[in-house]
């Protein structure tokens, strides 16, 4: 049962984990809380099975069709339903923006796609259905490459520098001359990447399926929430223990009381904690 | 007498007033064309179903005005698409009564629409034939218009319980369904009735469909012993995780319950062809092949003459079957009365062991449920061919 627990709970960890790292690219670059991030999740797991199942394509070709359509997806998300917006963050309407397009996402993958789940294709075709199999390990090592590259950029590239400074003061960034609506643009291609990733690496664990959207939206929230708005440190060490929680929670107490201890959980670090395990403290300007 | 200009003129106009307006009535009635609204959820959630339906209503219409229509009147069928929506099939009801004027209504083709829109079709006193499953969906009294053409949830329940107490004869049973409205009500009563039968009900869950995992719950299943498993879910995906589960588990408990687990769409999430086996799912005599690979005879005939006109192999025989049926009994009811609402209700009322080709339908007044439960039975959940699965073990 323990071994079950942990294979199968830093599997969705992981995908939970990257979709964590999918808001936070996007509240990076723009102060806003898009809440397309589980639906390019879902989109990851649909364009898989989509290329490479229905339409046949290499695995590999599929794999950058997908990445290339979710980094499009982003961009839309960005052009459509945030840019409108920015002007009037106060009044947080890109709630509203970002949850309409989210919407739309969903119906029309429900028309156009299937409303019953659909298959997705093996990677490696390594293990059996065991704890060994590769649909556990590899959201995993999906996550920690997608981590190592993030880091990469971010301390090693100019470009991950520049995404740096409009994350930390973007009227600042402007000043130096930074083309910031192009940074904020490239950051939401990168984020819809992050988020077919996800959908893709655990396709073989969630399937191709449109009701994922909705469920990585909530679960995806839960460890940006956890670990702190814009950290994706939080993110992911809150991503992971969520996952290893709520499958020890599905072995323990079962069914409806698993998502019961989730949401428990959820509402005690926040009363411990309002910004989140890893948040840091907000300076008051005077 | 004299006749003078005005009163020639006025007696003119009323001559003609009287030719263009009373006369040719009876004629236009006569020829009129009977119109059937279609109330299908053909888009988005829940359409497989609708689509089935629509195959066969459209054969059925095209059929019966090709032979030259009831009583010389062709059968218009008017189609909305409610896409699985209770809003938009509230709507598209009003607009059927109050402007389209249709004479009776089939549909729509699941209950959660049906909820919504069976006590307008009451007020408005329109006919309705539908083949949704909630039992409260059916009562003469509160409902006297509508009449069901498919079996009612609790007999898909005595069919699934009686088949695991007499057929499989096991002793402890798991319940597990999904956490929809319909899964929740369908594990309560399920459980009830089956200890009521004196069944010993060892573990009940709900499971949210989207649960990457089915460990937990089958592990459950089987530590408390369970012989068998009842599963009401109309989710393929978690139908399929639970077979795979079961596999990986090495365990060969058999699923028995909701017609979904024969779905087609099955087949493409299992780990393993072998891991549909010892699945018996929700099925109907009149469209499942016996031990000779035969269905009855009255089907064999009908899907030879659908043979090239209506696609089967993406859907199932009793949803073509079906939408036949419901065309045909408005049909018949025009041809021994007329259009009007109370002679269509009446003729249905009246209706014994009418030959359709899902069931043969029984109707009274006090019982608007219309389809035999003896007909209800369990089939081979991977065993579709031409939308027809073989009958469970223990049938003969």
């Amino acid at each position: 049962m323990l071994a079950s627990i942990i294979a199968s709970g830093l599997a969705v960890g992981a995908v939970y984990a990257l979709i964590g790292v999918t808001y936070n690219t996007m509240f990076s670059a723009s102060r806003v809380m898009s809440f397309t991030a589980g639906q390019l999740g879902m989109l990851g797991g649909v364009f898989g099975s989509l290329f490479v199942l229905r339409l046949g394509m290499p695995l590999v070709v599929g794999l950058v069709l997908m990445l290339v359509c979710c980094a499009i997806v982003g961009l839309i998300t960005e052009f459509v339903a945030v840019r409108p917006v920015l002007k009037s963050l106060d009044q947080h309407l890109y709630v509203l923006s970002t949850l309409a397009l989210a919407l739309m996402i969903q119906q029309v993958v429900a028309v156009e796609w299937s409303t019953e789940p659909q298959a997705f294709p093996r990677v490696f075709g390594i293990g059996g259905g065991g704890i060994l199999d590769e649909k556990f390990w590899l959201p995993v090592l999906t996550c920690a490459a997608a981590i190592c590259a993030l880091e990469l950029l971010y301390r090693r590239t100019l470009t991950g520098l520049a995404f740096l400074a409009i994350a930390e003061d973007n009227f600042a960034a402007r000043a130096l001359g930074l083309p910031e609506r192009n940074l904020r643009m490239a950051s939401y291609a990168l984020a819809g990447m992050i988020g077919g990733l996800a959908g893709f690496s655990g396709g073989q664990l969630l399937l191709a399926f449109v009701a994922n959207g909705p469920l990585l939206n909530f679960y995806g929230f839960v460890p940006v929430a956890l670990g702190g708005l814009g950290n994706n440190r939080g993110a992911i060490v809150g991503g992971f223990a969520l996952g290893l929680f709520q499958q020890a929670a599905n072995f323990l107490v079962g069914g409806i009381f698993a998502s019961v201890a989730v949401f428990i959980l959820f509402i005690v670090v926040l009363l411990a904690a309002p910004r989140g395990l890893f948040g840091g403290h907000l300076a008051r300007r005077v | 007498m004299k006749i003078t200009r005005r009163e020639f003129a006025i007696g003119t106009a009323a001559s003609a007033a009287a030719s263009a307006f009373s006369f040719p009535c009876p004629a236009v009635a006569q020829t009129e064309p009977i119109r059937i609204g279609w109330l299908a959820a053909l888009t988005g959630a829940s359409s497989a179903p609708a689509i089935g339906f629509d195959r066969g209503v459209r054969y059925a219409a095209e059929t019966i005005n090709a032979a030259g229509g009831v009583k010389g009147r062709k059968i218009e069928v008017i189609t909305r698409d409610t896409q699985g929506d209770p809003t938009k099939a509230v709507n598209a009801t009003q607009e059927m009564i109050s402007q389209l004027k249709v004479h009776a209504v089939w549909g729509p083709t699941n209950s959660g629409e049906s909820l919504a829109i069976t006590p307008i079709m009451a007020r408005a006193k329109m006919p309705n034939i539908h083949p949704c499953v909630i039992d409260s969906l059916i009562d003469p009294e509160k409902f006297p218009n509508a009449f069901r053409t498919s079996p009612s949830n609790t007999q898909w329940n005595d069919a699934v319980r009686t088949y695991c107490i007499k057929v499989l004869k096991v002793k402890k049973v798991a319940v597990i369904a999904d956490t929809t409205g319909y899964g929740v009500a369908a594990a309560k009563y399920s459980t009830e009735a089956l200890k009521k039968d004196g069944a010993d009900v060892v573990y009940v869950a709900n499971i949210d469909a989207t649960q990457p995992d089915m460990t937990p719950d089958m592990l459950r299943a089987k530590n408390a012993g369970a012989e068998a498993i009842v599963v009401w879910s109309t989710s393929t995906g978690m139908d399929a995780r639970m077979f795979n589960t079961r596999a990986t588990m090495g365990w060969d408990v058999p699923f028995v319950g909701h017609p979904s687990m024969s779905s087609g769409d099955i087949k493409g999430l299992l780990e393993k062809p072998a891991n549909w086996e010892k699945v018996y799912a929700v099925g109907y005599r009149s469209c499942s092949y016996d031990a000779n690979g035969k269905l009855p005879p009255r089907n064999e005939e009908f899907v030879a003459q659908l043979k090239g006109k209506v696609e089967l192999s993406d859907t199932l025989l009793w949803w073509v079957a079906g939408g036949v049926d419901a065309i045909n009994l408005i049909a018949k009811a025009v041809e021994n009365g007329s259009t009007s609402p109370d002679d269509i209700i009446k003729y249905w009322n009246g209706v014994k062991k009418f030959p359709g080709y899902f069931g043969d339908y029984s109707w009274s007044p006090t019982e608007h449920n219309g389809y035999p439960g003896d007909d209800v039975v369990m089939s081979d959940a991977s065993s579709a061919k031409n939308g027809a699965f073989k009958l469970a073990p223990g049938y003969s």
